[in-house]
């Protein structure tokens, strides 16, 4: 690589030349402003040769030819160090400049990162950064310690108007004239001097200034002199096809044309006497300085002794000058000649002579600690290894040392450590190093804001240009650069910079940085007046919520002002404020399923489908079996889309979030619907198409159907984060095909509107609840046929509980309204939990809510129970006469009863058929839900046990716990249910319960006799005399409810409930005998606290115990009656005494049963001690041989224990012919006799029997095992042995 | 010298998935972007220094003033930096 056809390279043939000094007349201006230009641009076009071929030798004798060269011309004022201040403003100028050229280009999109990187770096890289980095450079120029921009030679310029010319050519050298350089000795006054006269050919011939030119030529030398002669086209309308000054005149619209009055022999006059200079004088006077200075180097320095000499005497000087000045190195000093030396020969192409030199004088600059001296040397070095092509790494080094002593310098150095940087960077762009080079950029920087933006923006292009780009860097110094462009008020170039930074930033993850992006850029965008690329930008920045609360603050005040800068509004299709959840999205529209509130609505819809399915003939969209041949209920295209009936709302639930920490305020909030009439229209490629592409079309949308469809509006504020539900209805009022496109809300002025199909096409999850048909699209949920209206039924409970205790019964009212005035027949009603709610009647209105509970002469019952016509599955038929039109409600009375305590959800489903046949749908459905707490009330369960001595009595015991958190109850009634048993008390009413009422947490027990009432119809006249009159079903328990009247407890709504509750226990229907339900009346307190409500209304609470068994789990039960106690003479005889067995077969079917009273003999011969009774044990069993046997006190243990002691035990046996086997039809009682032989006073136990019983199957006893069979926990036996009951009978001698 | 340090996961494809600001100093307003600023620009070294070492924990491979940034590159290219 030719490194002078690098970048740098030709940087450096430009900058890195001979400097002339020019001297001239005020006339000579005037005849050169002419031509627009002043003499040293006239002149400037023609100093740069391209190929000027002067041959020249090195130091040492080598010819070579030089072939670029370049005069850089300088009026005398113009040869000094440029004043800093104007310097910078000249820049800030040019800055601006490049600004404002921008301005078209910054409305348009930023670039894609990838267009970025395949476009080249011209077009990406401002076209002005050359010519700011070349006028930064020159801040630096005519520097003291720097020789090449020292003037070589002077060209002293007279008009031939001027009057003496050749005085005023000597004026010119008046020193007061010339440049500080010149005059305080930092460089050799002794130049090359050219002498130029200017002839203006306007104001006439040349003869005159040819007769000056003669007495010039004897005055300074024949050489020396020359004569120009200008201006020779009169009419100045002479056009240049290739204008050579464009170049040098950057400023200024040329007003005039450059160099009209210069015809072509002027022009062609002036590139002879520049090349004449250069060639003849310029370069050979420079080669002429080279040699003699070489040789007084050569001479002093070069060799071993002059270097140990040097730095022996260097050593020697202790103190060197700190002022780096240079006022220590004059013109005439050694190290100021090596300097000229080395930049001489720079100069002129010889590099290996200057960089020699350069080397050997930074040594002497670093020891005398002349640090700018030395820096400069060290930059000059690095550029000569640099044209060399040399070590890399040298120059690098170089420079870098350079730079590095410059910034040491302070602000002295600054300008010089610009340039070095600037050509270090050239240097290693070169070389593809745009890494280090942007980082070259980075430490430029000073503290001037706008040098180091421009410095920033280019370390930025660096990075890009890098290989490979290093995008984030390029974004991260574009934002820096751009920062500090904002600060200098160059908000164009800000801009510029940060749009550029967001090709790279635009779709970053990164918070912080994309809103610190989008803020800045949309903040000046607003500066500007472009007030709809701000609003772009500063809608992305809205939804902010990772910032801190001050920062969401400052975004939304800027936006909003921003926004009303922009004076208008504005539909933002990605409006972030707030924040919609798509996944909270729910449509609910009533089809052929209505709701009767929200809470009903968002139940589950298989829930309801199974609760339906009793109810709707055939339900067209539920397949519930792919056999299910689709009725012709509805039209194919009805049932494949969403339906809705006009005229009546469809429901869209929205989240809207705050993503801030500030509130805001949203209005207006709607949905976005599109309603078509036609029915081509609903053909499916419409749906595809995007209708929201352009803003134009949706303002179609939303403004052409507001006539056809209602639409719900709401205001609302959001807080900090907060989250909010909102209800949006939509009321299509024409047939046609509905689509819900999408929601809109203002925002302060600003219209947000959110597209669910956008969301929805990403997403195609299942979303919603409501999604009638899993298999279609998403898109097709929003979308719904409007068909024309139909009746619907609008229901509610009135007052419906929240809380109840367990066990209350309430009163309510089921109220349905129909709006329409077409009428609706058929009306079901089916509840889910019939447990809970029991279906009143209607001819029983609630006002007389007591009456209708309470016990009277008349009991008709199970009456009311035929009214209501119960179909299967619990689906309650209306009769047919009711019908619901217009204003009027169908009232219907409901009864409720909290069964127990949990949360209970209540479903009801209504059922009803258009009267109309025309219209649509058949049938509609109306959907309650209600949501009912129940709390624990009292806790009732029932021990029964057989009475011992009584058959068919049984001992009750209710133990009865509060186990209610606040509430005192009155234990009130209790009643049994059914007809087969009575209950009655065994305590004085009085004596129950102390206290009257249970207080929480508080535990009562209850004692009852309970009497089978059955039994005592049977054979009451014979067999039980003792049944008491007061047997009844009811008891009363509570001695405050005596003037109470007595709960029914068969009548209608606790009858109901009853039902269901047995429905709930038990498992069959059926009638057994052995189980009895009871019910047990209770009522709050009257004193507590929720008596408020209503006092006048009793409140009751009913607790059901179903299938209470009766202990015994046989069928079979029996009683022994005799006497208990008996007076007999022993000494006569032993004792007979007769006994009776009662014995009851409650089963429904024959039992056979055998009584065995003896015990095996085998046991008796094992106890041979007992011997003694054997002979009378066989011989009473010869006397009766059907006798079992004897034995002996109570068991056998006991009659071992016994065994010492055994003699006087006292004994009996059994005997008397009792018939040991006999039948017993079902439900029916018999007697046995039975006799005992005691031989000795004392008291015994007559529980040594067995009962062997047998059922028979042969009739009605086979439903009785299936029902067996059904049950298995009900281990209902067919055969069984029971032992007997102890029986004490006591026989006393009598005296 | 209390200086806040800002801790970041960066997932594959330089998406971070955690932030975190450490530190006791007086919090500078424009900190947090500043942060993230200077650890997304580090990505770029990142990406390029990461292949060509074997070490996991890249110290100081990048510093924009007195802010410095080290790596910890996992295996699976998920980054800590700070």
């Amino acid at each position: 690589m030719d490194p002078a056809g690098t970048p740098l390279g030709k940087m450096l043939l430009e900058e890195i030349t001979p400097v002339v000094m020019v001297l001239r007349t005020p006339s000579v201006e005037e005849a050169c402003v002419k031509n627009g230009l002043s003499f040293v641009e006239m002149l400037s076009p023609f100093c740069n040769f391209s190929n000027i071929d002067v041959p020249l030798r090195t130091s040492s004798d080598q010819p070579y030819r030089l072939h670029k060269f370049k005069l850089r011309l300088f009026y005398e004022s113009d040869v000094r160090q440029p004043n800093i201040e104007v310097a910078k403003e000249r820049l800030k100028q040019v800055i601006t400049k490049a600004g404002e050229k921008e301005n078209l280009e910054l409305i348009s999109d930023p670039p894609q990162v990838s267009n970025l990187l395949d476009s080249s770096k011209s077009e990406l890289l401002p076209s002005w950064f050359e010519y700011l980095n070349k006028e930064l450079i020159r801040t630096a120029s005519f520097s003291e310690h720097e020789t090449f921009d020292h003037p070589v030679g002077c060209l002293l310029v007279v008009s031939s108007k001027d009057e003496q010319p050749i005085n005023r050519f000597i004026d010119h050298f008046n020193t007061n004239k010339l440049p500080s350089l010149l005059n305080d000795g930092a460089m050799d006054p002794k130049i090359l001097k050219h002498y130029l006269l200017v002839h203006d050919n306007h104001d006439g011939s040349s003869e005159k200034a040819s007769k000056i030119l003669s007495e010039m030529k004897s005055t300074f030398g024949t050489n020396e002199c020359h004569l120009l002669c200008i201006n020779s086209s009169q009419d100045a309308k002479m056009e240049h096809q290739d204008d050579p000054w464009a170049s040098y005149k950057y400023d200024g619209s040329p007003v005039q044309r450059l160099g009209c009055c210069l015809d072509v022999d002027d022009i062609s006059a002036l590139k002879d006497l520049m090349h004449e200079f250069s060639s003849k004088h310029v370069i050979p006077y420079m080669e002429q300085k080279v040699r003699i200075l070489n040789q007084q180097v050569s001479a002093t320095r070069r060799g071993f002794r002059n270097q140990i000499k040097n730095l022996w005497w260097r050593k020697g000087k202790d103190d060197p000058n700190e002022m780096p000045s240079g006022s220590m190195y004059t013109f005439s000093s050694i190290e100021s000649q090596i300097r000229v030396l080395g930049d001489h020969a720079f100069m002129l192409h010889d590099y290996e002579l200057a960089l020699a030199n350069y080397r050997l004088i930074s040594t002497d600059y670093k020891l005398d600690k002349a640090w700018k001296r030395y820096a400069g040397v060290q930059e000059m070095m690095a550029l000569a290894y640099f044209l060399l092509d040399q070590s890399r790494k040298e120059a690098e080094y170089c420079m870098e040392n350079a730079f590095n002593t410059y910034l040491k310098l302070g602000s002295s150095g600054q300008q010089n450590a610009t340039r070095c940087g600037l050509w270090w960077i050239e240097m290693l762009k070169t070389r593809d190093q745009y890494k280090e080079a942007a980082s070259v950029y980075f430490r430029i920087c000073s503290e001037e804001l706008l040098h180091s933006a421009v410095m920033l923006e280019q370390a930025s292009y660096c990075y890009l240009f890098s290989k490979p780009p290093m995008l984030y860097k390029y974004g991260f110094h574009l934002v820096l650069s751009g920062d500090r462009y904002r600060k200098t008020d160059q908000i164009k170039h800000a801009i510029r910079t940060y749009r550029s930074a967001l090709s790279v930033y635009r779709e970053t993850t990164w918070s912080y940085i994309r809103d610190h992006v989008h803020f800045h850029i949309g903040q000046w965008y607003a500066l500007l007046g472009f007030h709809d690329v701000a609003v772009r930008h500063m809608l992305q920045v809205l939804a902010c919520s990772h910032q801190s609360k001050a920062t969401q603050e400052l975004f939304l005040r800027d936006f909003l002002q921003i926004f009303q800068g922009a004076g208008k509004t504005f539909e933002v299709p990605g409006l972030q404020l707030p924040v919609i959840d798509i996944s909270s999205l729910k449509v609910v529209f009533e089809d052929q399923r209505t709701y009767a509130s929200s809470l009903a609505a968002s139940v589950r819809e298989s829930l309801w489908r199974s609760l339906e399915e009793d109810l709707i003939p055939s339900l067209p969209g539920a397949r519930t079996n792919w056999l299910d041949v689709q009725t012709k209920l509805m039209p194919k295209r009805l049932r494949e889309s969403n339906v809705c009936v006009a005229g009546e709302a469809i429901k869209v639930v929205v989240e809207f979030k705050n993503p801030l920490q500030v509130p805001i305020p949203i209005s207006n909030v709607s949905l976005i619907c599109e309603l078509s009439r036609s029915e081509e229209e609903i053909s499916d490629t419409n749906a595809s198409t995007s209708e929201l592409a352009n803003d134009e079309d949706h303002q179609r949308v939303v403004s052409s159907d507001s006539g056809s469809v209602i639409l719900s509006e709401f205001d609302f504020s959001l807080g900090g984060g907060e989250k909010k539900l909102v209800e949006l209805t939509v009321t299509p009022k024409l047939e046609g095909t509905l689509k819900l496109v999408g929601v809109r809300w203002k925002f302060s002025g600003c219209v947000g509107f959110y597209t669910f199909e956008s969301i929805l096409l990403v997403k195609k999850i299942a979303r919603g609840k409501r999604k009638a048909k899993a298999k279609q699209s998403p898109l097709n949920d929003l979308k719904f046929v409007v068909i024309k209206p139909v009746p619907k039924l609008e229901g509610h409970i009135r007052s419906f509980p929240e809380k109840a205790y367990a066990g209350h019964i309430q009163p309510l009212i089921l109220e349905l309204k129909n709006q329409s005035n077409c009428s609706i027949k058929n009306l079901k009603m089916k509840i889910s939990h019939p447990r809970f709610l029991s279906i009143g009647n209607k001819e029983v209105p609630h006002v007389d809510f007591r009456a209708c509970l309470e016990k009277q002469s008349d009991n008709k019952q199970g009456g009311t129970r035929a009214n209501l016509k119960k179909a299967s599955q619990g689906v309650f038929l209306f009769p047919e006469d009711v019908a619901i039109k217009g204003d009027k409600p169908l009232l219907w009375p409901l009864w409720l009863r909290a069964a127990v305590p949990e949360n209970f959800l209540l479903y009801i489903i209504i059922y009803y058929e258009m009267e109309d046949a025309s219209s649509v749908m058949k049938y509609r459905t109306l959907r309650l839900h209600y949501n009912l707490q129940v709390l624990p009330s009292l806790d009732v369960s029932f021990k029964i046990s057989p009475c011992p001595s009584r058959l068919q009595e049984f001992l009750v015991r209710m133990d009865v716990v509060n186990k209610a958190s606040s509430q005192s109850f009155q234990v009130s009634q209790l009643s049994t249910v059914g007809d087969n048993w009575g209950i009655s008390r065994l305590q004085p009413i009085d004596g129950i319960i102390p206290s009257q009422s249970l207080t929480v947490g508080q535990a009562f027990s209850f004692f009852f006799m309970l009497k089978s009432r059955r039994l005592s119809s049977v054979d009451a006249a014979t067999h039980v005399p003792d049944l008491s009159p007061d047997v009844d079903n009811d008891v009363i328990l509570c001695p405050g409810s005596v003037k109470e009247p007595l709960v029914n407890a068969t009548h209608s709504p606790l009858a109901n409930f009853h039902d269901s509750e047995r429905l709930q226990h038990g498992i069959h229907n059926q009638k057994d005998d052995n189980t009895v339900d009871f019910v047990l009346i209770s009522r709050p307190l009257k004193s507590d606290t929720n008596s408020e409500e209503d006092s006048d209304q009793p409140q009751l609470f009913s607790h059901h115990a179903c299938y209470c068994r009766t202990a015994s789990t046989s069928p079979i039960s029996w009683t022994m009656i005799g006497p208990r106690t008996k007076y007999h003479n022993f000494s006569s005889s032993f004792c007979e005494i007769n006994l009776k067995m009662t014995i009851h077969n409650s089963s429904d079917a024959i039992a056979s049963i055998s009584i065995s009273t003896a015990d095996s003999a085998g046991q008796s011969d094992a106890l041979p001690s007992q011997g003694g009774w054997k002979p009378v044990v066989k011989e009473i069993k010869a006397a009766s041989p059907k006798a079992a046997g004897i034995i002996a006190g109570n068991s056998p243990e006991s009659l071992s224990s016994l065994k010492p002691v055994a003699s006087p035990v006292s004994s009996f046996i059994w005997s008397g012919s009792s018939s040991s086997n006999f039948q017993l039809g079902p439900r029916s009682s018999t007697d046995i006799p039975m006799q005992i032989c005691v031989f000795s006073p004392g008291t015994y136990d007559l529980s040594s029997y067995v009962l062997n019983w047998n059922l028979r199957q042969d009739d009605g006893g086979c439903d009785q095992l299936e029902a067996k069979e059904s049950n298995p926990e009900e281990t209902r036996k067919l055969s069984g042995t029971c032992s007997g009951y102890p029986y004490f009978l006591t026989v006393l001698q009598s005296v | 010298m209390a200086i806040t340090a800002s801790f970041i996961i960066v997932s594959r494809n330089d998406i971070p998935i955690y932030e975190a600001e450490v530190g006791s100093a007086t919090k500078r307003e424009d900190a947090a972007q500043l942060h993230q600023f200077v650890l997304h620009a580090a990505l770029d070294i990142v990406q390029d220094l990461a292949w060509t070492t074997s070490a996991m924990f890249l110290k100081n491979i990048d510093r924009f003033n007195d802010l410095v940034v080290s790596v910890y590159v996992t295996a699976g290219h998920i980054l800590f930096i700070y």
